[in-house]
């Protein structure tokens, strides 16, 4: 008996110390760069870091805001209509289709930025615009959307839609009042995912980027190859993460209690 | 409240045919039920006519207004769906008001008739709680004052009870039709459960492969099935394959014998068969009686066998009883049933009625 509390002992303590250090791992970089973040001269402790961050980082920041809202914007209005057709509706090629519209996924950053250039550059000559950089960034970030919706739709037993329209509804009064909200958590993840990466990817940014106009991710990246890692930009750094962080806590907050629970289904 | 015809109407898939050249005249305020098996196109006719299927042929009509190709929304029905699907993101009160708020009506005329819905199915005080906090029943009943709340030209029901426990449909199916009096509205029930139509229709459709087998009341189409499919699916029957022998009596009393399975049988009455004709014969088991061995006058037909099995079923016991070969069932109620449950070896089976069917083309004798 004894023998087999022992063993179970061990297995917990084991599972234990395996948790934590898997913590530590993951862990120990954040907490070193937010260290690094409050570092002033001489080894002081330094809140002017961050006041640096809503001054001379402040542009990058609003930036990266505008950015992020333009992206999120267009890939839903895309991404909505295009994930209706590709469930509703009988398509020939179905599968290709999606498989199409999520490529932007399993291709590079840095060959999406290529691409990127050569057709905008030649073609459209949005560069000089921050439309280039914002439908790149859609365009890397639309299968982010489109997943989670399509999954929310294929969910959505068409029941609903049909008792709308039964009930007088039109097309657009079913969309509004039944099939949008009863999707919210298919919506809001895909517009977590593809805030987490449009405001922070630096590497199709630097492909499109329009001259003169730089976003956070860019400047910290600009930043450590010119200057080094300097507490400033840790700092900057710093928030962009809290920044990300804050909006996955959001998220889980708002919809994890209320969709989560699975009250939304029949 | 709306008249309701449907002319001809076909709908096809590729190759599969799944309604054929379907005819039904639903007179103002009749509560008329499609009743077959899964499968049959019943589910398929209903949504014909409430605009969620096109037809690929034919026509519908409300009144004298051809609504064939109408959209759902524009066509003022009331679908109760096999699901309550009431929406989970909006309370009870508000999936009530849902049909009238997309028709732009104004507040409050819209809460007034909230509150008369809620009344007329007994749910006054629910109005503010969700869906999901509601039983299956009662979101069945809210599905029922939603659709009520639109003041519907026709009422339509696809299966709405199966998804419930059996006491829950017995009571709710009576509901249902209470509502449908009440309101005087025209109504189409789909169902594959027999009780459930007999219960609760003015007329039973019967459906098998996309056509209809016989159109009638309760007693129509179980006392005259007009089928063989009819007098095998609505109810238990003994069916036997035979050919008629004899036709003899004056012209509204004859009496004809029937040789099937090497026994002859005789019914009494008009009839259209001649000698010779190829006939189906159908035998109700609970019209089967069994005999003591003194007994046997007053019987048309009295045939002997062996008792196979005694199936004790509470209120009826069913005998299976091995005649000439050939399984015949009878149903016994009563006292009789508790002093058969023991019984073994030889039995007399006694009875007058016997349905005469036209044999279809591919069965012979």
């Amino acid at each position: 008996m004894s023998r087999v509390f022992n063993s179970r002992r061990l297995g917990d303590i084991f599972s234990h110390v395996y948790i934590w250090v898997c913590l530590i791992i993951f862990v120990t970089p954040f907490l070193a760069l937010l260290g690094y973040s409050f570092t002033g001269p001489q080894g002081s402790y330094a809140i002017q870091n961050f006041q640096y961050v809503f001054g001379s980082f402040r542009n990058n920041l609003v930036w990266s805001f505008k950015i992020s809202v333009l992206t999120l914007l267009i890939d839903l209005l895309v991404a909505l209509p295009a994930s209706y057709a590709l469930v509703r509706y009988p398509l020939r090629g179905k599968q290709i289709l999606f498989s199409a519209l999520t490529l932007p996924l399993y291709v590079p950053g840095a060959v999406i930025g290529i691409a990127l250039v050569l057709t905008y550059n030649f073609t459209y000559h949005l560069t000089t615009s921050i439309w280039g950089l914002v439908l790149a960034m859609a365009v890397g970030t639309f299968p982010l959307m489109l997943t989670p919706l399509v999954v929310a739709l294929k969910d959505l037993p068409i029941v609903f839609e049909e008792a709308a329209q039964c009930l007088g509804a039109t097309k657009w009064q079913t969309y509004w009042k039944v099939v949008f909200p009863l999707i919210g958590p298919g919506i809001s993840a895909g517009l977590l995912l593809s805030f987490i990466i449009v405001f922070n990817e630096y590497l199709v940014t630097l492909f499109v980027h329009p001259p003169g106009l730089t976003t956070a991710p860019l400047r910290v990246f600009n930043l450590v190859r010119t200057a080094g890692l300097l507490p400033t930009t840790a700092a900057l750094a710093v928030t962009m993460q809290l920044i990300s962080f804050v909006a996955v806590l959001a998220f889980f907050r708002i919809f994890g209690t209320r969709y989560l629970k699975g009250t939304y289904l029949i | 409240m709306s008249r309701v015809y449907l002319a001809s109407v076909t709908k096809h898939y590729g190759q599969t045919i799944a309604v054929h050249e379907f005819n039904l005249d639903v007179p103002d305020g009749e509560f008329i039920t499609l009743l077959g098996p899964s499968g049959c196109g019943k589910t398929t006719t209903l949504r014909m006519v409430a605009g969620l299927i096109e037809p690929t042929s034919g026509h519908i009509y409300f009144d004298e207004q051809d609504v064939t190709y109408l959209p759902p929304p524009v066509r003022n029905i009331g679908f109760v769906f096999q699901t309550p699907a009431l929406f989970p993101h909006l309370s009870v009160a508000d999936n009530i008001a849902f049909g009238l708020s997309v028709k732009g009506e104004k507040k409050e005329k819209i809460q007034g008739r909230v509150d008369q819905m809620l009344a007329l199915v007994n749910l006054r005080d629910y109005g503010k709680r969700m869906p999901a906090q509601l039983s299956g029943g009662q979101q069945q009943r809210v599905a029922l004052a939603r659709v009520l709340a639109t003041d519907p030209r026709v009422l339509l029901f696809d299966e709405p009870l199966s998804a419930l426990d059996k006491n829950l449909r017995d009571t709710l199916k009576y509901s249902i039709l209470d509502l449908q009096r009440k309101t005087h509205k025209t109504a189409i029930y789909v169902t594959h459960d027999q009780s459930e139509a007999f219960a609760i229709s003015d007329r039973i459709v019967v459906m098998n492969a996309g056509r209809i087998e016989q159109i009638g009341t309760q007693t129509d189409i179980y006392l005259h099935p007009q089928t063989p499919f009819v007098a095998e699916f609505i109810g238990a029957n003994n069916s036997l394959i035979g050919k008629i022998t004899r036709v003899d009596g004056p012209e509204d009393a004859r009496r004809i014998a029937v040789k099937a399975d090497g026994l002859t049988l005789y019914s009494q009455g008009q009839t259209i068969f001649n000698e010779g004709d190829d006939v189906l014969a159908y035998i109700r088991p609970e019209n089967i009686i069994v005999l003591n061995d003194s007994e046997g006058a007053g019987y048309e037909n009295i045939v002997e066998g062996v008792i196979d099995r005694v199936i004790f079923e509470g209120a009826t016991a069913q005998l299976r009883v091995d005649v000439a070969g050939r399984e015949f069932r009878a149903d016994v109620s009563g006292n009789q049933r508790l002093t058969l449950i023991q019984r073994q070896g030889k039995v007399r089976l006694g009875f007058n009625d016997v349905t005469l069917i036209p044999a279809p083309k591919d069965v012979s004798t």
